[in-house]
Formats: structure tokens, C-alpha cells, sequence
């Protein structure tokens, strides 16, 4: 049997309360038919992302997140949903069999990796992070990281070019 | 129950939700946002070891910033993509995206 | 003694070679000029093997060998090659004599056929596989051409394949023969596999078996004489395997000359000669061929006094005087089988385009349609009449002196094998001259329109007659009692056929007594009815003219029950096979069908899938904790 023998600290009420809004946020977006509901409960859901993320102590990549995944992303979706507009919404033919599967498969998969959560023993750990470490990610970034750091820009560019040369040779070929 | 195995187990929750919305959506858009979901969960597996890790340290956080910036270049790359098919195809409909059978 | 003409010896089988395949080659359009191209060939031939006798008849000369290798397989080394012995080259003036006259014969005879050409090819190719099969110096070689005689005697036979009787008489030779040649054949393998070195040339056979090397056991020496039998009796139609010899009668009337004189029977003997040394080392084999061999030859004799189509008549005796051969050699004579093999060559051919000239004249093979005919065509009647008598063994034609030297040497040896051989001597001089009284004398009981156009042949066919007539007087001059010079050259001195008087006495009385009873019953004097026997013992009469029953018992025994066997195969094949086959054919494409279904282009369905596998995967591999 499961035991929730945790201390409801306000740490962990706090983490009680943005996992449900995350839970609910992608239950919701997943079971949404129209298009941009999806995905302004996905945005909904990365928004209690970054919460949690707070809560971890990891400042810096909360506020990434909700600059990337809320600012850029989502607003990316939403005009990839009006740049292709939707006719069909709504009238989702459902494919019972592929559904069942599919959820089949994800329960048991997530069965397994709740097991496997359950029992790994986590030792505790030597000494949480301490907080407001953006200072320190910057360091490490720029001098542990910094190779990898330069890749990652030159994919961003590479993606860059890429998506527009993706958009836009149809519309060079069709003139 | 540890907070590290909460997040985990979290994490764990939206990962199949994610996929499940992968696998069934049939919105090619819809496909690409619960993918996203699924890096987010991956993020929110990073984060939480980096803070009650056996050893923590903010090489989690890094990795999470650059899986972030991964995940940022395909969604842009899948929408244009997107975009490019449905100009040939005249839909998002990814059950009629069947070109791997020919 | 030089072998000058010896070691062209190769030429002579390539002659027909050639015509054959100058025949095929150049198709139907030589129907005029196809029957002279293969005369040509043949009297090339003729005329090189004539030669090559005369040089050996002259003087000791040696045995000419001309082989190289074949193949080498292995340390196992296959040679080829053409031996020229006194045996071979009397054995290829026999035939390259025949083959000659019945060329030159079917010239008149296959006049206005539109397959002339390739009668004329086939019959090339038969000639010159005999040839093959009568020079080889090997028994491998000798197989190969005695396969190909098969082969031409399958397709001559049924020449007329628009008739159904031809093509079936074609597949029962075909069928018959080879279950000789099968026996042949394991006989071969078995001689390569005990030889000393492989060897099956016929010298290292001589060497191994005639000189009681004691280098292969006498029980399988037993075995491999038998089995060399049973492929001789295929070809030379001794019983049991006899049956298609008879029916072999479809074919045309010189294919049957040429079959039963020169070619394809004469096979049979001349193997058992060839491969004599084997026999002698197995006298158990001597027996079995001795005891076919006379039994063969009353047998198939008593058959020839109820038959009423004239070259069966003939085919039958055919298959009795090979019983005398086969009996010869299992008293042990060779020189007294070759003799005979060599007589029965041209009275046989000679009896066989008389008969041939009579078909072509009355368009009806049945003697009791006939009559009359003497005095119609006289060549052929006096031809044939002396063919008759030859084979009679009426003194001093060719037949009577080597009829004479297998009775003598069955006399020597057993002598109740004398005793068979004398009644079969009987019964030969009561149906032939049944055969020709019926056939040239008295009065004509067929229509009086068909002995109205009855007219003699052209000369192109009473021309071969007359020169096998002239033989069939004199051939036997070359072995009499008196004066024996082939029996020493044959077997290169040492045996000395003995004239014996009670042989020579017994067997002039059973001619004359038999030839006497002839004229009684059919001489139209009316001095015995001819169903004397029919009403008194009328089963026996039944009986001789249905064959003994021998055709209807192998249908009943072998061709109806392995009909059933076969169709039960059949049923087998088609539902148990079959169903197999298509049960895992259907399987296949059923789960193929399954499969297509995954298969449909769907990312998400390949997901779906690839996520499920990975969940049995690791429970399958994490699940083995709680087992």
C-alpha cells in the first residue's frame, strides 16, 4: 500500500497544489478538442512547471521556462494553429482500438516507473542546493560548459535557417 | 515518501501523458505541444536531481537549459515542417500523413 | 598383321552420325532425297566394316584399341573408347549389312510418307547408336548406346504416332526395356564400385573374371550376371520381360527388320557375349539364362502357331530364336550364339521386308485375309519361302547349321535342354510353314479387288530380298561340322564345336516332321482340318492366341495395381501435400495480412507499438526478479 507519510510542510503543500494544476493542465489538454484550448492549457500546465521549478531552487530555468515554453513556444503553436487553419476541428473521428492501447500501454508503463520510483531507496542527500544560483549557472556555463554551450547556439541558428528555408520553398516553388 | 520521489513520480505522471497525447492526438499541432510536455517532464526529472540528488549540484540545471534550448529549436523546426506539409497536403491530420507506407 | 583398317574403325558409327544429322539438319524437305542420303551413310559403313572384317578374317590380327580419357574425377579416371575384336567386327558387318538393305529397301517402302526424313534420321541414329554399342570398349560407353537404342527404337516404334496402338506399343517398349536396362545399370555400379581401379573397360573385366582371380566373390558375380541378364532380356525380349516385342509390330515393316535382325534384340545377345566372362565365373547365372532362354524359346514358339498378323508371327519367332541364343550361351557357346545371332540376322531381316512386301502390296497384315500370293509375286514368295526354311532349319540353308550347333552344344552340356530346344525346333518349322502356306498358297480368302492390286514390289525392295535370300542359303557355310573356321576366330582358337550326329539327326527329323504336319493342316489337301486343335482343346488354342495371358496378367498385376498405387499417391499428394503446402501458404499470407495492417504508414501505430514492446521487454526482464 501506498503511504503518504509525508510532513505537509508548506514546501510540500506548495508542491501539492502545482502538481495538480500541472496534472490537470495536461489532462485537460490532452482531452481538449479544440486545438487552441490545447494549447492554452499545455501553456497553462508549463506555467505550473516553472512553480515547481521554483520551488527546487532553480530560479534561472523557472524564468527560461516561462520565457521559452510559455512566451516562445506556445505563441509559436498558436500561430502554427491559425497559419493552418482548421476546418475539422471538432468532428475527431475516434480510433478506439489505437486509444485503448495506447492507454494501456502508457498505465503499464507508468506502473513500471512508479515502481521503480517506490523502490529505489534515495538516500538523502548530503546538502540540498542552496538558493539564487544564477550567478553560478552562469559561471558554469561559461567556463565548464562552454563548448557545448557554442553547439547548442549553432543548433538554435542551424534550426533557425532551417525552419524558414522549410517554410518558405513552397511558397519560392509555387510562384 | 521523499519529495524526490513526489517529483519523480510527477514527472512520471505527465511523461505518459505526453505520450498518450502523442500516440492518440491525431492533430498534428496538438502532437507536437504533448511532446513538449514530455521534455518538460525529462526538465522536471533534471531539476528535482539536482536539489535532492545524492550529490547536488547545478550541473542538472544546466542540462535542463540546454534540453530546454533543444526542445525550442524542434518545436520551431516542427512547425515548419507542419506548415510545409500542409501546403502539399492541405491538412494537419497526422492519419493521413501516411507517406512510410509507400 | 597391321591394323590398317582397324583404327578407322570410329568411321563407321560416325557414317549414320552424320546422316542423321545431316537429316535433322536440313528437315523435311529431303523426304525425296533423305532415304539415298542414309543409304549412302549406311553403305559407307557397310563398306568400311566389310573391310575392317576382311583384314581380320585374314590373319591373326590384334585387337585394335583406340581410347582416351573421358573424364577424371577424383583419382577415379573414365576412359572412351572403340575395340575392335574378330567378335565386333562380325558383330558391325552384321549390322552395317542390314541397316544397308533396309535403307535401301525403305526407300520403296516409306515412298510418299510425309515424315520420310526423319524416318530416315531415326533410323540413322539407331544404326549408328548399335554401331556405338557393338565398338565400345567400355560398358559405360556401351550403356550410353545401348540407352540411345532404347531411345531410336522408342521413336521409330511409334513413327506412326497417329495411331493409338503405335504410341502405346512406343511407351510399352520404352517401359519394358527399361526395366532391363535398369537391371543393366545396377549391374554397372556395381562393377564400378568392386572393380580393381573402377575399371569397366571389358578387357579388365576378361582379366578380373575370366582368370578366377578370386578378386570378387562368386555370389556377387551371381548377381551382376543377373542383372546384366535382366537388361538383355529387356532388349532381346526373353521372358518374362518379352511383351513388347510383339507390339513393336506398329511400327513400320522395316523398323521390324531391323529391330529383330540387326539392331536392337541383337543388343541383348551381343552383352551377354561381350560381358561372357562375368557368366562363366557364375554358374548359377549360366543356369538362369539357359533355362529363360529355352523356356523363351518354346515358350514364344508355341505362341506363333495361333497368331493371325503376320509379323507377329515373326516377332514371335523372334523372341523364340533369341531364346536359342540365350540358350547357347548358358551351355556355355558363345560361338554358336554369335553363329546363330549371324543366320537369324539375315533370315530374319529377309522374312521380315518379304513380309513388308506383302503389307505393301494387300495393305492388310492378317494371314487369314491372304492366299493366293505366290503366284502374284514371286520374288517375295521364293524369298520368302527360303527364309522360311531357313529358319525351319531345312539342311543345308543357313538356319539348320546354326540351329544345329546350339542343339549340339545344349546336347554336350545338358541334355534335356536338347529335348526343349528340339520341340521348340518343332513348333518354329509348323508355324512357318503355317505362315507361308496360308500367306502364298491355295486361294485367295481376302477381297478379290485387294489380290487383284496385289502386284510385286518395285525393285528397290525385292532387290534387298533377293541378296538376304542369296545369304540366308549360304551364310551357314562359314560354320558347318564339317568345316569350322568361325568358332576359333571368334573365340581366338581353343573351342572346337563337335559334330554331333544325334544333334544333326534329330533336328533334320523335327523340321521335316514339323513342316510335314504344316502341309497336312494348311496345304489345302485337307488331309488334318486346320481347327483340329481349336475344336478338340479349344482353351488351348485360346490360350496360345491371347499369349498365355502374359500381357493381361502384368496389366492386372503391375499396370492396375500401381494405377491404384498411384492414384492413392495421387489423393495423398493432393490433399495431404497439397493441403500442407497450402495451409502454410495461407499462413503466411495470413499473418502477411495481419502484418499489413501495422504496416500502414501511421507514425503513431509504430509508436504505439514500439511502446508496448518496450513494456513487455521489461517486464519480461525486470519481471524475472519474481519468478
Amino acid at each position: 500500500m501506498l503511504t503518504f507519510n509525508v510532513d505537509w510542510s508548506g514546501e510540500f503543500f506548495a508542491f501539492f497544489l502545482l502538481a495538480v494544476c500541472a496534472i490537470a493542465g495536461a489532462v485537460l489538454a490532452v482531452n481538449f478538442t479544440k486545438v487552441v484550448h490545447t494549447a492554452l492549457s499545455m501553456a497553462f500546465t508549463f506555467v505550473s512547471l516553472a512553480g515547481l521549478f521554483i520551488l527546487l531552487r532553480a530560479e534561472f530555468v523557472a524564468f527560461v521556462q516561462v520565457l521559452l515554453y510559455v512566451g516562445a513556444v506556445t505563441i509559436l503553436m498558436i500561430f502554427g494553429i491559425m497559419m493552418t487553419k482548421h476546418q475539422d476541428e471538432g468532428k475527431e473521428a475516434g480510433r478506439p482500438l489505437q486509444e485503448t492501447l495506447a492507454a494501456i500501454g502508457c498505465l503499464c508503463l507508468f506502473g513500471i516507473l512508479f515502481y521503480a520510483i517506490r523502490s529505489a531507496g534515495f538516500p538523502a542527500p548530503a546538502d540540498p542546493l542552496p538558493g539564487d544560483n544564477t550567478m553560478a549557472i552562469g559561471k558554469e556555463l561559461y567556463t565548464g560548459y562552454a563548448i557545448p554551450f557554442e553547439l547548442v547556439s549553432v543548433l538554435l541558428t542551424v534550426a533557425f535557417v532551417g525552419a524558414v528555408a522549410l517554410a518558405k520553398r513552397e511558397e519560392a516553388e509555387e510562384s | 515518501m521523499s519529495m524526490l520521489a513526489s517529483y519523480l513520480t510527477l514527472a512520471a505522471v505527465l511523461f505518459c501523458i505526453g505520450l498518450y497525447g502523442v500516440l492518440t492526438k491525431r492533430n498534428a499541432v496538438v502532437v507536437l505541444l504533448s511532446i513538449e510536455l514530455m521534455l518538460n517532464a525529462v526538465n522536471l526529472n533534471l531539476i528535482a536531481f539536482s536539489r535532492y540528488g545524492i550529490a547536488p549540484s547545478l550541473k542538472g540545471q544546466v542540462f535542463a537549459l540546454f534540453s530546454m534550448t533543444v526542445a525550442a529549436a524542434e518545436a520551431a523546426v516542427g512547425i515548419a515542417v507542419l506548415i510545409a506539409l500542409y501546403r502539399n497536403r492541405a491538412t494537419v491530420n497526422v492519419d493521413e500523413f501516411d507517406e512510410l507506407r509507400r | 598383321m597391321a591394323t590398317v583398317f582397324s583404327q578407322y574403325a570410329w568411321l563407321v558409327p560416325a557414317f549414320p552420325l552424320a546422316a542423321f544429322a545431316v537429316l535433322t539438319a536440313m528437315g523435311r524437305q529431303q523426304n525425296r532425297t533423305g532415304g539415298w542420303i542414309a543409304t549412302i551413310a549406311s553403305l559407307a559403313s557397310f563398306v568400311v566394316a566389310l573391310l575392317i572384317l576382311i583384314e581380320r578374317m585374314s590373319g591373326n590380327a590384334d585387337d585394335y584399341n583406340g581410347s582416351f580419357d573421358w573424364l577424371r574425377v577424383g583419382g577415379t579416371q573414365l576412359t572412351a573408347g572403340y575395340e575392335v575384336t574378330n567378335l565386333t567386327s562380325l558383330m558391325m558387318a552384321i549390322v552395317t549389312f542390314v541397316s544397308l538393305l533396309v535403307n535401301l529397301y525403305s526407300i520403296g517402302y516409306m515412298k510418299g510418307d510425309d515424315r520420310a526424313a526423319v524416318f530416315f534420321a531415326y533410323v540413322s541414329l539407331f544404326v549408328s547408336s548399335m554401331l556405338g554399342l557393338t565398338l565400345s570398349d567400355n560398358l559405360l560407353i556401351m550403356y550410353v548406346c545401348w540407352e540411345l537404342v532404347g531411345v531410336c527404337s522408342f521413336l521409330l516404334i511409334g513413327f506412326w504416332f497417329q495411331k493409338p496402338e503405335a504410341r502405346a506399343a512406343a511407351k510399352k517398349a520404352f517401359i519394358v526395356t527399361r526395366i532391363g536396362d535398369l537391371g543393366l545399370l545396377i549391374a554397372i555400379l556395381l562393377l564400378f564400385w568392386y572393380m580393381p581401379g573402377h575399371a569397366l573397360d571389358f578387357s579388365s573385366l576378361h582379366n578380373v573374371f575370366g582368370t578366377q582371380s578370386g578378386l570378387i566373390s562368386t555370389s556377387l558375380t551371381t548377381l551382376i550376371a543377373l542383372l546384366i541378364f535382366l537388361g538383355a532380356a529387356g532388349k532381346s525380349g526373353q521372358f518374362p520381360l518379352h511383351v513388347w516385342l510383339p507390339d513393336a509390330m506398329e511400327g513400320p515393316t522395316p523398323i521390324s527388320a531391323l529391330i529383330h535382325a540387326a539392331t536392337m534384340v541383337a543388343a541383348g545377345v551381343f552383352l551377354v557375349v561381350r560381358t561372357f566372362d562375368i557368366f562363366a565365373a557364375a554358374p548359377a547365372a549360366m543356369d538362369t539364362v539357359a533355362i529363360v532362354g529355352a523356356f523363351t524359346a518354346i515358350f514364344a514358339a508355341t505362341i506363333g502357331l495361333a497368331q493371325n498378323d503376320i509379323k507377329r508371327v515373326l516377332a514371335f519367332s523372334t523372341v523364340s530364336q533369341l531364346g536359342y541364343m540365350m540358350l547357347a550361351l548358358g551351355v556355355g557357346s558363345t560361338t554358336a550364339a554369335m553363329f546363330h545371332l549371324f543366320t537369324h540376322a539375315f533370315f530374319k531381316a529377309l522374312l521380315f521386308l518379304a513380309a513388308g512386301s506383302v503389307i505393301h502390296a494387300v495393305h492388310t497384315q492378317d494371314i487369314r485375309e491372304m492366299g493366293g500370293l505366290g503366284r502374284r509375286m514371286k520374288t517375295t514368295a521364293w524369298t520368302f519361302g527360303i527364309g522360311a526354311l531357313a529358319l525351319s532349319g531345312i539342311p543345308p540353308l543357313s538356319g539348320f547349321w546354326s540351329k544345329d550347333a546350339i542343339l549340339g552344344a545344349a546336347l554336350d552340356d545338358r541334355p534335356w535342354l536338347f529335348v526343349v530346344g528340339a520341340v521348340a525346333a518343332f513348333f518354329t518349322a509348323l508355324y512357318m510353314a503355317r505362315l507361308f502356306l496360308l500367306v502364298f498358297a491355295g486361294k485367295p480368302r481376302g477381297s478379290a479387288e485387294a489380290y487383284a492390286h496385289a502386284k510385286e514390289s518395285p525393285a528397290v525392295m525385292t532387290v534387298p530380298l533377293v541378296v538376304l535370300a542369296v545369304l540366308a542359303v549360304a551364310a551357314g557355310f562359314v560354320m558347318t561340322p564339317f568345316q569350322d573356321w568361325l568358332g576359333p576366330w571368334l573365340s581366338g582358337g581353343g573351342e572346337k564345336e563337335d559334330a554331333n550326329g544325334v544333334a544333326i539327326v534329330v533336328s533334320i527329323v523335327v523340321s521335316l516332321l514339323g513342316i510335314g504336319l504344316g502341309w497336312l493342316i494348311y496345304g489345302g489337301r485337307g488331309a488334318v482340318r486346320p481347327d483340329v486343335v481349336s475344336s478338340r482343346l479349344p482353351w488351348l488354342a485360346r490360350l496360345l492366341e491371347r499369349k498365355y495371358y502374359v500381357d493381361e496378367l502384368y496389366d492386372l498385376l503391375f499396370v492396375k495395381s500401381l494405377g491404384r498405387l498411384g492414384q492413392g499417391l495421387r489423393f495423398f499428394d493432393e490433399v495431404v501435400v497439397d493441403g500442407a503446402v497450402r495451409l502454410a501458404g495461407s499462413a503466411v499470407s495470413a499473418l502477411g495480412r495481419a502484418n499489413t495492417r501495422l504496416q500502414n504508414g501511421q507514425v503513431q501505430t509504430y509508436g504505439l507499438v514500439a511502446i508496448i514492446a518496450a513494456v513487455i521487454l521489461v517486464l519480461a526482464i525486470a519481471g524475472r526478479r519474481f519468478w
